[in-house]
């Protein structure tokens, strides 16, 4: 049997990988991908730890994390396509009209 | 007899929405625009009148549990779907003059009432899966509303703001829920209290998943450190969004954060063992209360300053939470129905300001403070209900804004955070300023010579004099509403 442990340091390691790559990569897709590993890393948790408890919420659970980060990219493409027509690119720090 | 489901309110809002989907594919060309808003306004005001009633008759004295305890209807639900409902009508009835030269008008009716559903559900929510499921149904329609004008740089740049931020803060979220069930193995708030009973495990990823949780919460009101969203998004979407997503979606992020903090996470367990949630909301209130009024004062657009003065509302409302203490009990639920009564009176006040503003783009006044110079010669009527937004916003007796804000500082006070009602006393005092200069431009400026104001926007005027009257009524008519926000609160404590 695995240990526990291992399964929380693996669902870190990927949601470290996400966070890392949101916070460098400047294409907007880049971006899509990267919270999807954070997504992906709570879903290995939710599986693990479901099996671990004897209950079935989680993996309930991580079948509407699935579908609706679905739904969140079928949104963020269409912004980001929005986004190309209107600055000819998916460089998320180019779109600056508003400044504080 | 036959009886209503308690979930009515939500559940009319949902069905709104399909119906005026159905309405655009059966007559995809015609100019529905009319049709559409009445039957938009409807739903709304149909979801926002049987809460009331449900409130009245009682129905909110119980949890109602719903679907084996993902959902429960108390008094809270209710109370926070009432303000739903109430912000919703008066934003669909603006949007009927705003949309009238746009395309895709269905859409834009359909996407508001699902994101009011998912507003109306989250204060309902009572599972952390509900929690999550209703949240991304109330962000998921506001990001495609935020870009709604698609051809509009600002708008664009505003969605993809937006929607950039609430992607990140939501999967932090739910990352943070995997923790709370790696640890406790159930899902249910009051099943997550019950674990706690037999001592409290796996303290550090609790602690780290109740950490993270606040993020998502963070994201929805607009507080710190999420909040840098929003200047941006409200200043760049169609200006009936921003007064939907600055009051409707605000106040559904507190209820669904009251509810998971008190439930979910007892301070008297949670405080001494794993993380003194008390305290860090008490930090997060006074960090977003100053950064939003202080940056609101150096703005020099109108829309950008309400988004941040939105921000500093939110870190009033924090103070509910921040004051709370472990075996408090009334004290607890009297400053806890304060904040809620702050964000009723807030959804008229804020609703209306930000209507306001769509009037001025309506007219096309430009965005800044000198181009409203002078409005009040030309539109007299719409600028009296802006300045009783404005000061009841600062907490002057003009509006329900003061009797809540000093309802909320009297019970920090006497929950013994003097300190905190001092800070946020001090800011409201700066928010004065930055207040009475939109009204000093509108009343004693002079307008520019080209300053011509065409067109016949009534339903603009009729959802401004509508948020008006309900600002100024708050002031007198205060007592029911304070007595059912604390009611609210007491049903949540199970006092």
């Amino acid at each position: 049997m695995v240990p526990m442990e291992y399964y929380l340091l693996l669902s870190a390691a990927v949601f470290c990988i996400g966070v890392f790559g949101v916070l460098t990569r400047r294409s907007a897709l880049m971006f899509l991908m990267s919270v999807e590993l954070m997504l992906n890393a709570a879903g290995i948790n939710l599986v693990a730890f479901s099996w671990f408890h004897g209950n079935l919420s989680g993996q309930a659970f991580t079948l509407f994390v699935m579908a609706l980060a679905a739904a969140e990219v079928a949104v963020g493409l269409g912004i980001i396509l929005t986004l190309y027509r209107n600055f000819d690119d998916i460089d998320v720090t180019n779109a600056t009209t508003m400044r504080w | 007899m036959t009886e209503l489901p308690p979930l009515t309110p939500q559940l009319v809002l949902a069905a709104t929405a399909l119906v005026v989907f159905g309405i655009d594919t059966l007559s995809p060309d015609d100019d529905t625009n009319t049709l559409l808003a009445g039957v938009a306004t409807t739903g709304t005001l149909l979801s926002a009148g049987i809460a009331a009633w449900f409130l009245s008759a009682g129905t909110g004295d119980f949890s109602f549990v719903q679907f084996d305890g993902a959902l429960v209807v108390d008094a809270l639900s209710l109370f926070f779907a009432f303000v739903v409902g109430t912000v919703a009508t008066l934003v669909v009835v603006a949007s009927h003059d705003y949309l009238a030269d746009q395309e895709h008008v269905a859409e834009f009716y359909s996407l508001t009432l699902l994101a009011a559903t998912g507003m109306s559900l989250m204060a309902s929510a009572n599972s952390l899966v509900t929690v999550f499921i209703s949240l991304e149904l109330a962000s998921i329609p506001s990001y495609v509303l935020v870009s709604y004008l698609k051809t509009n740089r600002g708008s664009v740049e505003a969605g993809l703001k937006y929607f950039l931020v609430g992607a990140l803060s939501s999967a932090i979220m739910v990352y943070g829920i995997s923790l709370i069930y790696a640890a406790t193995g159930v899902m249910g708030l009051a099943p997550i209290a019950e674990t706690f009973g037999n001592g409290v495990e796996f303290v550090g990823v609790l602690g780290l998943g109740i950490v993270m949780l606040v993020a998502g919460f963070a994201f929805k009101t607009a507080s710190v450190p999420f909040h840098f969203w929003a200047p941006e998004a409200y200043e760049g979407a169609p200006a009936p969004v921003s007064a939907f997503i600055s009051s409707a979606s605000k106040a559904a992020g507190f209820a669904v954060l009251f509810r998971v903090f008190t439930t979910a996470f007892p301070l008297e367990v949670i405080a001494g063992s794993v993380v003194d949630w008390s305290l860090l909301f008490a930090a997060l209130a006074v960090v977003t209360m100053t950064l939003g009024n202080f940056a609101a004062a150096t703005q020099e657009n109108v829309k950008r300053m309400l988004a941040y003065s939105s921000v500093g509302h939110a870190g009033y409302v924090l103070i509910g939470l921040a004051a709370l203490q472990s075996g408090g009990g009334a004290e607890n639920s009297f400053v806890l129905g304060a904040s809620m009564m702050h964000l009723l009176v807030y959804g008229f006040m804020n609703t209306g300001a930000f209507l306001f503003v769509a009037l001025a783009e309506y007219w096309g006044v430009g965005r800044t403070f000198e181009d409203y110079n002078g409005l009040a010669e030309r539109a007299p009527v719409a600028c009296v209900a802006m300045t009783v937004f404005m000061f009841s916003l600062a907490g002057l007796p003009v509006g329900g804004g003061f009797l809540s804000k000093y309802v909320l500082f009297a019970g920090a006070v006497q929950s013994g955070f003097a300190w905190l009602a001092a800070v946020a006393a001090i800011n409201s005092a700066l928010s004065l300023f930055y207040y009475s200069r939109v009204v000093k431009a509108i009343w004693i400026e002079d307008p520019s010579d080209d300053l011509a104001l065409t067109g016949q926007p009534t339903g603009l005027y009729v959802a401004v004099l509508a948020a008006a009257v309900g600002t100024v009524a708050l002031l007198v008519a205060f007592d029911p509403v304070a007595q059912t926000a604390n009611h609210a609160a007491d049903v949540l404590f199970q006092l």
